[in-house]
C-alpha cells in the first residue's frame, strides 16, 4: 500500500468514508488490538490512534478498496511502532528457525495426529482462546487474521510486510503450536478418543 | 462434504506424504484454491484416512477460532470517542 495521495476527498466526502468504511470495523479492530495487548486500556488506546492515524491519512485510502485490511496494517504498525517498544518484553522469534522447521519432516504431523475434530469443538471459548493467547506475538497474529478475520494470504502478506510465502510458513506453524496446546488440553481435561460428552 | 463418516473401509490409513498433502488441505481450507484443488481435495477425503481426520481437525479448529476468539466487547464509548476525536480534529 502506497502513501501516494490519489486524490483529495471533500470535508464530506471524509465523513462519509470514515463513517462508511472505517467505523464498521471497529468491533475486529478492537478485538485484534486487545489480542496483541491483552489490556482493555491498551487496546482502547490502539484502537483510536489507529482511528486517528486513518482519519489523518485518509487521502491515501482509495474509496472502493479493502478498508479493513487498510485499518489493521495502520493497527500492526501502531503496535509494532508505538506499542512494542514501550513494552518490556518484546517478543521475538527466530524465523530461520521457523523456516527449517516447515521445511524439515514431518515432526510436526506427529505430535499432533492424535488431537481429534470432536475434542476442540467441545472445547470451551476460554481454552481456544488462552491456546491463541499463549502464541508468541508474531503466530498469533497471523491465526488473528486469517482465522479470525478471514483475510487471504495476499492480503496478509500486504498487512504484515512479508512475503506470501512466509505468510503461508508463519500460519503452518502458528497452526501446528495452537494445535499442540489444544492438545495438551484435551488431554489433560479427559477427552477420550471415543468419548462423547453430554 | 459428501464422505461425513469418521471411518471408511474405502480409506488407507496410511498417508504416503503427509507434509505436502496436509499442507495441501490446509491451503484450501484458508480459500488459497489451487489448481484441480476441489477434485484434489475429495479425492483425498474419499481415499485417505489421516488426510481425512486432518482436514476435519483443521476445520474444527478454524471454526472455534471464528466462533469464541471474536467475541470481545467493545468498551462503552469508545466509538463514540473516536467520533468526537475527528470532530475535533477537522
Amino acid at each position: 500500500m502506497s502513501e501516494v495521495q490519489r486524490r483529495k476527498y471533500s470535508q464530506e466526502e471524509r465523513s462519509v468514508v470514515f463513517d462508511g468504511e472505517f467505523m464498521p470495523h471497529i468491533d475486529s479492530m478492537y478485538n485484534f488490538a486487545f489480542r496483541l495487548t491483552f489490556d482493555e486500556d491498551d487496546a482502547k488506546d490502539l484502537v483510536q490512534d489507529t482511528y486517528m492515524k486513518a482519519f489523518r491519512f485518509i487521502n491515501s485510502f482509495e474509496q472502493g478498496t479493502n478498508a479493513k485490511a487498510w485499518l489493521f496494517r495502520i493497527l500492526k504498525n501502531s503496535f509494532i511502532n508505538d506499542y512494542r517498544k514501550k513494552s518490556k518484553k518484546p517478543a521475538t522469534v527466530d524465523y530461520q528457525e521457523v523456516e527449517t522447521f516447515y521445511n524439515s519432516d514431518d515432526v510436526d504431523y506427529q505430535s499432533t495426529s492424535d488431537l481429534r475434530a470432536e475434542s476442540v469443538k467441545d472445547m470451551l471459548g476460554d481454552e481456544i482462546s488462552n491456546a491463541l493467547n499463549g502464541l508468541a506475538v508474531d503466530f498469533r497474529t497471523v491465526i488473528i487474521l486469517a482465522d479470525l478475520e478471514g483475510f487471504t494470504y495476499e492480503e496478509m502478506a500486504k498487512i504484515l510486510d512479508i512475503p506470501i510465502g512466509t505468510v503461508r510458513s508463519r500460519l503452518h506453524r502458528a497452526r501446528n503450536l495452537l494445535k499442540d496446546t489444544l492438545k495438551g488440553y484435551a488431554q489433560s481435561m479427559g477427552y477420550g478418543r471415543d468419548e462423547e460428552e453430554d | 462434504m459428501e464422505n461425513t463418516d469418521a471411518s471408511s473401509p474405502e480409506r488407507k490409513l496410511q498417508c504416503s506424504d503427509v507434509g505436502k498433502c496436509f499442507q495441501l488441505l490446509e491451503r484450501i481450507l484458508d480459500g488459497e484454491l489451487v489448481e484441480g484443488g476441489n477434485e484434489m481435495l475429495q479425492e483425498k477425503l474419499d481415499q485417505c484416512q489421516p488426510c481425512f481426520a486432518h482436514f476435519h481437525l483443521e476445520q474444527a479448529i478454524r471454526e472455534v477460532l471464528k466462533t469464541k476468539c471474536t467475541k470481545q466487547p467493545l468498551p462503552d464509548k469508545l466509538a463514540e470517542s473516536i467520533r468526537q476525536m475527528i470532530q475535533d480534529a477537522r
